[in-house]
């Protein structure tokens, strides 16, 4: 996997924008000290307001996109006193901003099929990835299922439809758009009926539940998996150990009982953790 | 102008880190300036390794952060081993920081930090308070006494102690660890605190109590290091919530001769730096020194209730 965590640099950051992608949720798009160039899909950055008003600890976002080298996006769901004290930053002001951090997804060789499981605002690793897979070429072999309770749910759910070449697919608890059920009901579905292929890189993102049962059906199904697991996180950066995951004893990160989300992670291969 | 000697220690800054806030090793370095940053002092290592508690192991309240980590680390043989060797070459100086279950533990980890070319100090952890049995040696006066006699006798390098707040008076500990043969206090480790979801009736954190810091501690450590100050004549090295260069001063002026900052470097990496900047600024305006503002806090006549 990726390593970002040797050139991670922390800066305030000018927010340009801000717009609204859903009931609960906004892009955010901060002006980078530098150009960032080469970062692997899936890193991580700890926000918080620059003027201090937010929590004493920043909160984690997967890096959502680079319209420009010197312009990076993230997609924040509101929810706690984190997000919501950078869902106030007015566009101007600063945010504080750390990033790189952690390991992101490697790409796999263009002829290798890739399947995307994401789940409301888990989404966010995966826009980068898939403008990645398209620069490939490998887009025909590119797979999302893109998941919620409902449509408004799905989060900049147009910029995903318009990346042209990939078989993105909605589904919706409710039904009100896509595959009626969750992204495992529609995964199951989908390999079952032979649209989606079953000798893939299968990756996820998501909230708690989600992880959790496609970890379960990957590991049922013998599918070669990763997660970017989405933990709380003290500093995000590799000193405070208050994000572990439990390791896999057999697995490659098995000398030690616990790994880091934020440095070993966020994203991990299935057979490196108990989860 | 920032300039700090603690002790035998010539230092380019007052800013230390705090253990366990930066790392077991000098890998976040990176995000600071050389010349702002004192010494590192680095997480707790212990004989043998320790695996922590499960999670949650932090949560947030206004102000502040509880954490209850406890004291995961792999051991001294893999510190030695793997963080060690790359300290010498460091332009800052290191602290190491000692914890474990007995005086032998303790003075075991001293004798292996004296042995170790890139430590320049050891600060003895008496005062997690996330390990039930390392509790006694911060809160009973002679069991401190005793770890600290005991390591004193086999360590020529400055030898600190960090002091626990979870006492009714700091001062009995600060006066035992001076008179034990320390060469500084740390003043002082995290508060015991409990964060309560009434939702699900549990603690927040998955070891129930957890320590306290970040700036909603800082009046209690400015009490704690201030009555300590004046008790004792060697350094004191003050650590509680401080994350503006303001609260450096404040410190400074209670008593401090060095601040380590913490829970601010969760927020940024480069706190130390921001601080350092914000510090010079701050002397250079109001024409004073670290030197001036030191134990300089001129105390009110005392009010009869």
């Amino acid at each position: 996997m990726a390593t970002a965590e040797l050139t991670a640099w922390t800066a305030p950051c000018t927010l340009l924008s801000r717009r609204e992608v859903g009931p609960d949720a906004i892009i955010m798009e901060l002006a980078l000290p530098e150009p960032m160039t080469d970062v692997a899909p899936g890193v991580f950055a700890m926000l918080s307001p620059a003027d201090g008003s937010g929590p004493e600890i920043p909160r984690p976002f997967s890096l959502y996109d680079l319209p420009a080298p010197d312009r990076a996006t993230f997609l924040v769901q509101i929810m706690g006193r984190g997000t919501q004290a950078l869902a106030a930053v007015p566009p101007g002001q600063e945010v504080l901003c750390t990033m790189p951090l952690g390991n992101g997804f490697t790409l796999p060789a263009p002829e290798r099929p890739v399947v995307i499981v994401a789940g409301g605002v888990g989404c966010a690793p995966f826009l980068h990835y898939l403008r990645l897979r398209l620069q490939q070429g490998a887009g025909a072999r590119t797979h999302m299922i893109y998941g919620a309770r409902e449509a408004s749910r799905l989060y900049d759910y147009q910029a995903f439809a318009a990346l042209d070449g990939i078989d993105l697919r909605a589904a919706t608890d409710d039904g009100s758009l896509g595959f009626h059920g969750n992204v495992i009901a529609a995964l199951d579905a989908g390999l079952a009926n032979g649209t989606l292929p079953r000798d893939a890189d299968f990756l996820a993102c998501g909230p708690a539940g989600l992880l959790h049962g496609f970890a379960d059906y990957a590991r049922k199904q013998n599918l070669q998996a990763w997660l970017s697991l989405e933990t709380y996180m003290g500093c995000g950066f590799g000193v405070c150990n208050a994000c572990p995951v439990a390791t896999e004893p057999e697995g490659p990160l098995g000398a030690w009982p616990w790994a880091r989300t934020c440095c070993e992670g966020p994203v991990f291969p299935l057979t490196s953790i108990q989860f | 102008m920032l300039q700090t000697r603690v002790g035998a220690l010539e230092l380019a800054s007052p800013l230390l880190t705090a253990s366990g806030t930066f790392g077991h090793d000098p890998a976040a370095l990176r995000f600071l300036k050389t010349e702002d940053l004192g010494a590192l002092v680095l997480k707790t290592v212990t004989p043998e390794p320790r695996h922590g508690n499960p999670a949650p192991r932090m949560a947030e309240f206004t102000g502040g952060v509880l954490n209850a980590i406890g004291l995961e680390n792999k051991g001294l043989a893999y510190w030695r081993d793997h963080v060690a060797p790359d300290l010498a070459a460091l332009t800052v100086p290191v602290v190491a920081n000692a914890g474990g279950h007995s005086v032998s533990d303790y003075v075991a980890m001293t004798e292996a930090f004296d042995a170790m070319a890139g430590v320049a100090a050891i600060e003895l952890n008496l005062s997690c308070p996330n390990v039930a049995d390392g509790i006694q040696f911060s809160t009973e006066v002679a069991a401190l006494k005793e770890v600290v006699a005991a390591c004193r006798k086999v360590t020529p390098k400055p030898l600190w102690v960090k002091l626990s707040p979870n006492v009714a008076s700091i001062v009995p500990f600060a006066k035992a660890a001076e008179s034990a043969g320390a060469d500084a206090l740390t003043v002082c480790n995290t508060l015991i605190g409990l964060l309560v979801d009434w939702k699900t009736q549990k603690p927040m954190i998955a070891n129930g109590t957890g320590g306290m810091s970040g700036p909603a501690v800082k009046p209690l450590a400015l009490r704690m290091v201030w009555d300590s100050a004046r008790a004792v004549s060697i350094p004191v090295v003050a650590s509680g919530g401080a994350s503006t260069a303001a609260d450096v001063l404040e410190f400074v002026v209670a008593g401090a001769t060095a601040v380590q900052i913490g829970t601010a470097s969760f927020r940024r990496p480069d706190a130390i730096s921001a601080i350092a900047l914000e510090l010079r600024e701050l002397l250079t305006e109001n024409s004073t020194s670290l030197e001036e503002l030191r134990a300089s806090l001129r105390w009110p006549h005392p009010v009869s209730c």
